[in-house]
């Protein structure tokens, strides 16, 4: 029994010996041609499918809030700077916070 | 044409060029493919998919290996890629059965029926690519090339990118693994 297992096992390797090529079905180029035509339209497809998934569009939107939080943070920042800025300016007017000195005693203008 | 001559004219995105390409290498490259799948309706598929992507990176080519060569690597990577591929499918396709999905075609492997072997030789010649599925990659790839693309070891090696040692080894052991998996089959439909 064993004797016959190792000749079909021996059978069974030896069966791709001398194996004839086996070819494609017809017309491979133009299939390829029409597949390359099918994928160039289908960049645009895809990256609209990449784009309406759940998770890239919440992504996106996350992104898009963060920029927009960003964005105002740093103007009100900006914007508050600014405001001290005046704040000080126009109260040094008012009150006269200007350096005396002898020199300008002496040197009074009339 | 020679070969540079003809890679030049491709790298210039000529068409003639790419029809003389593939009439000369869609023989090797979907017998190598369908040693790997198993299956011509893949391999044909496959197939295209390797010009396709010869066609978009041969300017990538530098020469530094035969062209055959390089175009081996494209469809054994492919081919590998879909094995995987289809491997994932039936696991999951596993899964949904346990939970009661109706998934039986992917559940059990169909028997390969190659082409090219010779009618008497036909039921062997399945056995021994059923056998084939269950040994890993690299034997494969090894045993592939050389009993079906009939391959030299130097060859193998390039493709392969290793020893010429490390290929007689592969191809030892897949002898081995092959022999071994056969056993199982014959001493199984004997019982």
């Amino acid at each position: 029994m064993n004797k016959h297992i190792n000749e079909l096992i021996e059978d069974a390797l030896d069966s791709v010996d001398h194996l004839k090529r086996a070819t494609p079905r017809p017309f491979l180029l133009t299939r390829i041609h029409a597949r390359m035509n099918r994928e160039t339209v289908s960049v645009w497809e895809r990256t609209g499918r990449l784009i309406s998934r759940p998770a890239v569009a919440f992504t996106g939107l996350c992104i898009l809030l963060l920029i927009n939080i960003t964005v105002i943070i740093s103007n009100k920042t900006s914007n508050e700077a600014t405001a001290t800025d005046q704040v000080t300016q126009s109260s040094g007017d008012e009150f006269s916070y200007t350096v005396a000195t002898i020199y300008d005693n002496e040197n009074a203008q009339p | 044409m020679n070969q540079p001559e003809l890679i030049v004219l491709l790298q210039q995105g000529d068409e003639s060029a790419f029809k003389k390409l593939v009439d000369e290498y869609e023989s090797m490259v979907y017998n190598t493919a369908l040693g790997i799948v198993q299956n011509t309706d893949d391999a044909d598929d496959l197939t295209q998919e390797v010009f396709i992507q010869v066609y978009k990176s041969i300017s990538s080519f530098k020469g530094e290996s035969k062209f055959s060569t390089w175009l081996y690597r494209i469809t054994l990577g492919k081919a590998l890629d879909h094995e995987k591929k289809k491997k994932r499918k039936k696991r999951f396709g596993f899964v949904q059965g346990l939970f009661g999905g109706d998934d039986k075609e992917q559940m059990h492997a169909v028997e390969f029926d190659h082409p090219g072997v010779q009618m008497e030789k036909k039921e062997r010649a399945s056995e021994l690519f059923n056998a084939l599925k269950k040994i890993p990659d690299k034997q494969r790839i090894a045993f592939t090339l050389h009993k079906l693309e009939g391959q030299s070891y130097q060859e193998i090696a390039e493709i392969m990118n290793t020893t010429l040692y490390a290929v007689e080894s592969l191809l030892g052991r897949a002898k081995t693994n092959l022999k071994k998996e056969l056993n199982k089959y014959y001493n199984n439909i004997q019982k």
